[in-house]
């Protein structure tokens, strides 16, 4: 088993790992000859598929992989991994290899970082104000000498602590199957659809905190609607924590358009994306016939009316679940979002491609709640 | 009676306000010591393993100051006087203040009167700040004090045998790579580079290899330190939250910073100086146990000189007053056996010098050590190591006299002074003499019998 390379791209890979991580602890990273996939599966909320060209964040050239079931596949802490990676940012050469330790099987990442340093760092105001500084700034002639600008190089190693998965144990592993979408949608900017929906949550959840039993009770009904005015009213709310946290309502159809709403009680907020691009599918993967025979295609043609609810297709999703999913915005990638009417919502997430064309797609699958 | 005020301008108050935020990394209090020409402000953690100090000159540092002793009732003249403050009211208090010194608001701070009175009729301990601000605002507050007695660490730098110094913005760029839960830092030069390595000592469950912690290691040139006299392969580690507290502080204040020391399992300073404040920090180092054991100085090499078949025949039996501090692994194994002849007789100097506080005797020891046993570990020299062995661990000098080890910090500063007209020269001091007499010509003199 063996595997060793350099990268082509860490910062990439670091904003890639830094939006897996956020879903998850533990990732299962399974390096392939032509492709790197990354899975998270946490107990709850998103599971996150990806797939990464091997070419996107290694260096092809360098690239080296022998296994004998042409896969290597191994659990890493994803932030641990993330951390390290930072040591990359802005280094010319970094090496990721695998290897051992004391019986630990190791991710090693070595990075040679070189910048330029304008002399020797003489810092000029401590030394002439008073005595007590003891090293003279004219030291001439001692091992460290050289005071010129020069660049600097320096070599760090980061030994990530990580778990050999065998074969047999990812097996039985496999993306989940969910029936046909109603609705495909590219989602409108990430930046902007993230602050929209984490100030949606916010309002839900200051909501949620105002109307604790004892708290708010006193308070005539007509008074819950002024608690919105500001801010003010979390203030006036305990921090009692409750374990079910906002739900955001995602809606979309066929005609462009994308609904985010709450819903509580006392109000309903909604922000409504139009002019959207619903994309076409994929002619060679099935025939004319069968596409239009999808329930999306169906609603394609199905004719948009104001205020009709067909042929929108809901989901509920968590406010804070969602917000971690929409980290990967950072890569500034192209998002589909499927609908599954009431039961879930995936997202294909595609980054930017390289100059070879080759994609790299990231599989969001997020539940529906129901109400 | 005693009495202190003092006044600090808003850019002082910036920086006092910032070593407190170094020191309460240390320790929940901060000691403060007033002396006639400087203010010193310290800490000493819980595990005792680390300490910082902070001195601030009264010629530089305070718009005035002025420091009146009095007795302390019991006949004995103070040239100083120690309370101890509960560190974060003070940094809560200067916070308040820190962000208001530099707007152009009418309300600005523009001078801070610090005031204390310390007299044994009254019970009340009370430090007085006066912040003076604009529009003729003045707010005051009292803290709390309680009077203390101030440990101080000993630290000999003319004894140092290692030392680099570097600037705080590299050395930052070096504790960045480490995870935020790394716990040591371990440092040593390897071929031309130095390295520094972060590790954890915490045990980890074996099934839970994932939450094992990454280790990391950086290997930088020696030409990034301003200075590196640095034994080669020697490991010394030290607390990485106490580097990254020094090294958060130094940049503030744009200081370089010196490390020195000797060995593992013995103490290391790192000291910077600015706009006449001194900083000093004394950690207590760990390192591979067996260290001694190995070869590496190379003034192992120096022949062994005085005969000892005692001590090296007979089981070497590990010191059981060990270190007072809980944190460290056990003292590395040494060879001073304990000898029938003069074994105990040399205890009993020791703890009779030590209380007496000779400063002519401590201070002949000491040049005596920085003469004949440069390396302070060279096992053949048994008298020698008893005689040293306050030095091995982090002492405290609670006396609040510098009179204790005071004769040979003094020595050393003129030394460092003169480093301008033969830098090479007194290098070579400075890293130790080798042995220019046989232990056993010097025996008769009465001071080792």
């Amino acid at each position: 088993m063996r595997f060793r390379t350099q990268l082509k791209d860490s910062r990439t890979f670091s904003k890639l790992t830094a939006s897996l991580s956020s879903l998850g602890k533990v990732c299962w990273m399974r390096l392939e000859y032509e492709v790197v996939r990354f899975t998270i599966i946490p107990d709850q909320g998103t599971q996150v598929w990806a797939s990464i060209p091997v070419s996107t964040i290694f260096d092809e050239t360098t690239y080296e992989l022998e296994s004998n079931s042409d896969a290597i596949n191994i659990e890493v802490n994803i932030s641990v991994l993330n951390r390290a990676l930072r040591s990359s940012w802005g280094s010319t050469h970094t090496q990721l290899r695998l290897t051992k330790k004391d019986r630990t099987p190791l991710l090693a990442l070595t990075v040679l970082s070189s910048e330029w340093t304008d002399g020797n760092m003489a810092l000029a105001t401590n030394n002439d104000q008073n005595g007590v500084n003891n090293r003279p700034n004219s030291a001439t002639g001692d091992t460290t000498g050289e005071r010129g600008p020069r660049e600097r190089q320096t070599c760090i190693t980061q030994e990530v602590p990580i778990k050999i998965l065998h074969e047999a144990a990812v097996e039985g592993l496999h993306e989940p199957h969910c029936p046909d979408p109603e609705v495909h949608i590219i989602l409108p900017n990430l930046a902007q659809l993230k602050s929209i929906s984490d100030r949606f949550t916010k309002l839900a959840s200051t909501d949620t905190k105002s109307r604790q039993p004892g708290v708010m009770a006193l308070d005539a009904p007509g008074m819950h609607s002024a608690s919105f005015n500001g801010s003010g009213a979390s203030t006036a709310a305990t921090t009692l924590s409750t374990n079910t946290s906002p739900k955001l309502e995602l809606s979309a159809n066929m005609h462009g358009s994308l609904r985010l709403a709450i819903a509580t009680d006392e109000l309903r907020i909604a922000s409504v994306w139009s002019d959207l691009v619903n994309p076409p599918l994929d002619p060679e993967q099935m025939s004319q016939e069968q596409i239009s025979q999808l329930p999306s295609e169906q609603n394609r043609m199905r004719e948009a009316r104001e205020g009709d609810e067909s042929g929108w297709a809901k989901v509920r999703i968590d406010g804070k679940d969602w917000s971690r999913v929409l980290s990967i915005g950072r890569l500034s990638p192209k998002v589909v979002a499927c609908f599954i009417n009431e039961m879930a919502l995936v997202l294909y997430v595609y980054l930017p491609s390289t100059q070879d064309g080759a994609e790299s797609c990231l599989t969001y699958y997020i539940n529906s709640f129901t109400t | 009676m005693t009495s202190l005020s003092l006044s600090l301008s808003p850019p002082a108050l910036v920086q006092l306000h910032d070593a407190l935020i170094c020191l309460s990394k240390f320790s929940e209090t901060v000691s403060i010591e007033a002396e006639p020409d400087l203010l010193r402000l310290s800490a000493l953690n819980s595990t005792k393993t680390g300490f910082a100090s902070f001195a601030f000159e009264k010629e530089v540092y305070f718009q005035s100051y002025s420091f009146e002793a009095g007795g302390d009732g019991r006949g004995v003249s103070m040239d100083r006087f120690f309370c101890q403050i509960y560190i974060k009211a003070s940094v809560a208090l200067l916070s308040i203040f820190r962000g208001r010194i530099d707007r152009n608001k009418d309300t600005a701070v523009e001078r801070c009167d610090m005031e204390l009175h310390e007299d044994l009729q009254q019970t009340e301990c009370r430090l007085t700040v006066k912040m003076i601000c604009g529009l003729g605002v003045i707010k005051s507050y009292k803290l709390t004090y309680e009077p203390a007695a101030v440990q101080h660490a000993v630290f000999d730098k003319s004894k140092a045998t290692s030392m680099w110094a570097a600037d705080p913005r590299f050395l930052k760029q070096v504790v960045e790579h480490f995870s935020p839960s790394a716990e040591q830092l371990d440092m040593y030069s390897d071929s031309g580079k130095a390295v520094f390595t972060s590790f954890t000592t915490k045990i980890t469950e074996g099934k839970e290899v994932l939450k094992h912690p990454v280790h990391t290691s950086v290997a930088a040139d020696k030409r990034d330190f301003q200075e590196y006299w640095v034994e080669e392969n020697m490991h010394v580690a030290i607390n990485l939250k106490d580097f990254k507290a020094v090294v958060a502080h130094a940049e503030t204040a744009n200081a370089t910073v010196t490390a020195r020391y000797t060995r593992p399992c013995k103490p290391l300073q790192l000291a910077y100086s600015f706009e006449g404040i001194t900083a000093e920090f004394t950690v207590m180092t760990r390192g591979q146990a067996d260290g001694e054991d190995v070869p590496t100085s190379s003034r192992a090499t120096i022949p062994r000189q005085t005969p000892a078949p005692v001590a090296t025949s007979v089981a070497r039996p590990r010191p059981s007053a060990t270190v007072s501090m809980e944190m460290l692994p056990p003292p590395p194994p040494r060879s001073r056996s304990i000898r029938p002849l003069n074994g105990s007789s040399t205890q009993e100097n020791l703890s009779q010098r030590a209380s007496t506080n000779q400063p002519l005797a401590s201070g002949l020891s000491m040049e005596f050590d920085a003469l004949f046993v440069p390396a302070d570990d060279d096992r053949e020299w048994d008298e020698m190591n008893e005689e040293e062995e306050p030095q091995d661990i982090l002492g405290w000098d609670a006396s609040g006299t510098q009179d204790a080890f005071g004769a040979s910090i003094r020595d050393a500063e003129p030394t460092l002074a003169r480093q301008d007209a033969s830098r090479s020269d007194e290098q070579d001091d400075e890293m130790g003499l080798p042995p220019t007499q046989r232990l056993s010509q010097v025996r008769r003199y009465g001071l080792f019998d």
